[in-house]
């Protein structure tokens, strides 16, 4: 079920892949909203993860650290997880801070579930 | 009522060393005072019961001068002991005296006269007609008794004058300052006693202000009718008033003062306006500016050596024991019984060391207990009590007079350690504002019912986690699992009941609530919440969690707690183990996101905020601490930048910079104001921005080299902020001050074709 009131993170399952959309801003409030997202879907059957980055403009070091416990979960429950739409200088910091070690970067949604493609296994509906 | 307004521009002072707008921090105590002088509470006695050092007498003249200026038929009398006064006859012939100036100063509408230097044959002459004869006959009955040899009728005499005001000339409104030092004064007659037994009998409306352990001791002993007697106690400033009272003084002496140095003064002094205005007095007097911690330290040094406050404690110590040599013993013990570890004692034990007969010693004892030097209960003594600066008085002379060590070396430690303690001073100070919410929240447990999921960590992530905060709150509203708080009837801190906890947590973080479920007061009912608040920048593990409760089993015990209810709280709440592991247990926990919902539901007392004060290139903004306020910020660095044709890269660089700044600031500082102070200095070929806090300076902040490795375990995720900001910026300078930190950030512009 797409959620897309103002407080619940926008997402949409295409299969058993979840894409959960990061708000302009990513801080400890929004991380969490992705975080809590992210746990849902994979609760209900999600095997991957994309997280589009395309209205992001400017992240924080609270929202990384964040992000980091998103890619352990994944990591736990066996889920692929790609970042897409990342811009540069967010690129930068995620370089920085190590993240681009732990995840797939991919242009935009497309490349992201064209990547996950080949892991995606039977269709779920949820 | 009176006409309470004391704003006229006719308003004249009168005894008061302050005017009215310049007298701060006790408005609610000068209107009790005005009170007891209404018609209502006619012949009856408000007991003014004080610390030591609170300083009142600048509050009974601030009384004085409205009822002065206020020109009704109450006549104000205010009368101070002093040390000037050796003789409990010499006391209360000053008291008539001075009565009968202040009288015919009334009378007549001449400010001037209660000041003057007068005899009784200038006040006679003085005195309106109207007053004439009845002030003749006072005179008269006067001269015979000061030559009858009777002193007991001559004191009585003189403090029973006021009662000889004829009818219709007014009502006598008498305000006695420093009554402890009437207790001191030689001859046959106890002056205290005689007080107490003149104006505590009825038929007198009054003020007796003293100290607390010794006003009421005495109208016991003077047999006080108590159901005439009000009691007023005189409570510490609080940090408003105590900031507000160093400001208006500060200006008043002409001392220019930060306002770091001004809220160390507050701390260091515990709010004492006597010692305030001493150390404000002796910075005028030196022509010392206080603009910083040193400058404040070395100051207190000076005068812990030979100043206003070394005059103040000499004199103390003398009325306590006049015997030099005593003296000196009773250093020696007060300082080594304060320093060690056992600081209770036998009466015994000091009867001995100090070479005294019991009696004398019970004299001493009780000068000490009244001073609030020690704690005596008639068995044992508890030494350690007091002031900071009587502490760091007797080991001052401890050093000098018993151990006889170099004034030199001496001074230099007592300055090194004010020094090295001033930074700790605060810092307990903005731990202890920060929780302070946490012991008013246990306070106001009664019976309530709220969300069961607030105690319970591991539900509120579950459900509330990532929303909105507005969105937590109105779905709060729809939750049906309840818990009912119990009534809180007693709190203290955990090192009251046990002092090994001091080294384990700071007092206010870890509470002991004695509370019954229900309000209803049995044994079933009864149960002791043990309270603790974690520090932690993640969430707590299970090893923690463990350790906390077995802590507080430990300590359930061993002081008989036959129920009792844990509950911890962390910032950031608990891992899912650890959360496991209370719900074993069945103690509770809670995020400091849940704390705040209970508080809004308990009620919480909003705190008062805290009032603080703000070159053609430079920008300066303060933004509240929180609600991504963070983004102001980065949103005005921005604005500035493109001023200076930086890149879109860099700006982007710059932006997230002050938003990494912002943040450690807002997470590190404990900050007293909540504030952040932005500066932005626009230069030829750079951006400099500054961000400062108060408050706290974290200790890894100077050399920060936190390594972003996602290997390394969590808890060292969110020291990555400096890092960000070092690799970010081109140059990055932290600068700790006395009472905060600031980072000062540097873009350089570079060729934009590079």
């Amino acid at each position: 079920m797409d959620k897309t009131s103002a407080f619940w993170v926008r997402s949409h399952c295409v299969g058993t892949t979840a894409v959960v959309y990061a708000s302009d801003y990513l801080n400890k409030l929004t991380g969490e909203k992705i975080e809590r997202e992210c746990r849902r879907q994979l609760d209900c059957g999600c095997r991957a993860l994309v997280i589009d980055f395309g209205d992001t403009k400017l992240v924080n070091s609270i929202g990384i650290s964040i992000l980091l416990g998103i890619i352990d979960v994944a990591e736990k429950c066996g889920a692929k997880i790609v970042f897409s739409e990342v811009n540069t200088q967010t690129v930068q910091l995620f370089d920085m801070l190590g993240l681009t070690r732990h995840v797939a970067l991919a242009k935009d949604e497309r490349e992201a579930l064209l990547t996950l493609s080949d892991f995606e296994t039977t269709p779920i509906v949820h | 009522m009176m006409n309470r307004g004391s704003s006229s521009e006719d308003f004249r002072r009168v005894l008061g060393r302050v005017a009215p707008p310049d007298f701060v921090g006790r408005a609610e105590e000068l209107d009790r005072i005005l009170a007891q002088a209404e018609p209502l509470n006619a012949g009856r006695g408000l007991l003014l019961l004080m610390e030591p050092s609170a300083g009142v007498s600048e509050l009974l003249r601030q009384a004085y001068d409205r009822i002065f200026n206020e020109r009704t038929d109450v006549i104000p009398i205010y009368f101070a002991f002093t040390r000037n006064e050796t003789t409990a006859v010499s006391a209360s012939i000053e008291f008539l005296n001075t009565f009968l100036q202040q009288y015919i100063a009334f009378r007549r509408d001449e400010p001037f006269v209660s000041h003057a230097t007068l005899t009784l044959q200038d006040l006679l002459e003085l005195a309106p007609p109207a007053d004439h004869e009845w002030i003749e006959q006072l005179v008269e009955s006067y001269t015979r008794l000061r030559f009858s040899n009777d002193d007991k009728a001559l004191v009585r005499f003189c403090l029973g004058a006021p009662q000889r005001i004829p009818a219709g000339r007014g009502r006598p409104f008498i305000m006695l300052d420093g009554a402890q030092l009437a207790e001191y004064l030689n001859g046959v007659v106890l002056l205290g006693t005689e007080v107490l037994r003149v104006f505590g009998r009825g038929g007198f409306t009054f003020v007796l202000a003293g100290l607390r352990r010794q006003v009421l001791e005495a109208a016991h002993d003077a047999k006080c009718n108590f159901e005439l007697l009000d009691l007023l106690r005189l409570k510490r400033l609080d940090e408003n008033e105590a900031r507000s009272l160093v400001e208006h003084v500060a200006q008043r002496q002409q001392v220019a003062i930060s306002e770091a140095a001004r809220d160390l003064l507050i701390q260091q002094f515990a709010g004492s306006p006597f010692f305030i205005n001493i150390f404000l007095q002796a910075a005028r007097e030196r022509r010392v500016a206080l603009d910083s911690y040193l400058d404040c330290e070395r100051l207190y040094v000076d005068e812990l050596f030979g100043g206003h406050l070394q005059r103040h404690f000499a004199d103390l110590l003398e009325e306590i024991s006049p015997r030099l040599d005593t003296r000196h013993l009773l250093i020696r013990l007060l300082w080594e019984a304060a320093a060690g570890e056992d600081q209770i004692s036998s009466f015994e034990v000091w009867r001995k060391r100090l070479h005294l007969t019991a009696g004398e010693l019970q004299e001493v004892l009780h000068r000490l207990h009244v001073q609030e030097f020690v704690n005596w209960d008639g068995t044992t003594v508890e030494a350690g009590a007091g002031p900071q600066a009587w502490k760091d008085y007797l080991k001052v002379r401890y050093r000098l007079d018993v151990l006889n060590e170099s004034r030199a070396l001496v001074v230099a430690d007592a300055l090194t350690d004010a020094l090295k303690r001033a930074p700790h001073t605060m810092a307990r100070h903005y731990k202890q504002i920060a929780r302070a919410s946490l012991r008013e929240l246990v306070l106001r447990f009664n019976t309530q019912r709220v969300p069961a999921v607030l105690f319970d960590h591991a539900a509120f992530s579950r459900r509330y986690k990532g929303l909105e905060p507005d969105r937590v709150a109105a779905e709060l509203e729809t939750e049906t699992d309840m818990f009912k708080l119990p009534q809180t009837v007693h709190l203290a801190s955990c090192v009251a009941f046990n002092s090994d906890m001091r080294q384990i947590s700071e007092d206010e973080r870890c509470l002991v609530a004695h509370t019954f479920e229900d309000a209803s007061y049995s044994d079933a009912q009864e149960v002791v919440w043990l309270v603790a608040d974690i520090e932690a920048k993640l969430e707590v593990d299970t090893d923690v969690v463990r350790a906390w409760y077995e802590r507080f089993e430990s300590l359930a015990s061993r002081l008989n707690f036959r129920r009792f209810q844990v509950w911890l709280i962390a910032s950031e709440g608990f891992t899912e183990a650890a959360n496991q592991y209370l719900a074993r247990q069945k103690a509770l926990g809670s995020s400091r996101q849940q704390l705040d919902l209970l508080a809004a539901r308990v009620g919480e007392t909003p705190r008062s905020p805290v009032q603080y004060g703000s070159a053609p290139n430079e920008f300066l903004m303060v933004v509240p601490m929180g609600e991504d306020n963070e983004l102001i910020a980065a949103s005005t660095a921005e604005q500035i930048a493109k001023r200076l044709t930086f890149r879109p890269e860099a700006i982007n660089q710059i932006k997230t910079a002050v938003v990494e700044a912002c943040i450690n600031a807002f997470e590190h500082s404990f900050s007293p104001d909540q504030k952040i102070y932005q500066r932005f200095r626009v230069e030829s070929d750079r951006l400099v921005v500054t961000i400062s806090s108060r408050g706290i300076v974290p200790t890894n902040l100077n050399g920060a080299n936190s390594r972003p490795d996602t290997t390394e375990a969590a808890e060292e995720r969110r020291g990555w902020g400096l890092k960000l900001i070092r690799t970010l910026m081109d140059e990055v300078e932290f600068e700790k001050v006395d009472d905060g930190a600031s980072l000062r950030m540097t873009k350089y512009l570079r060729d934009t074709s590079s």
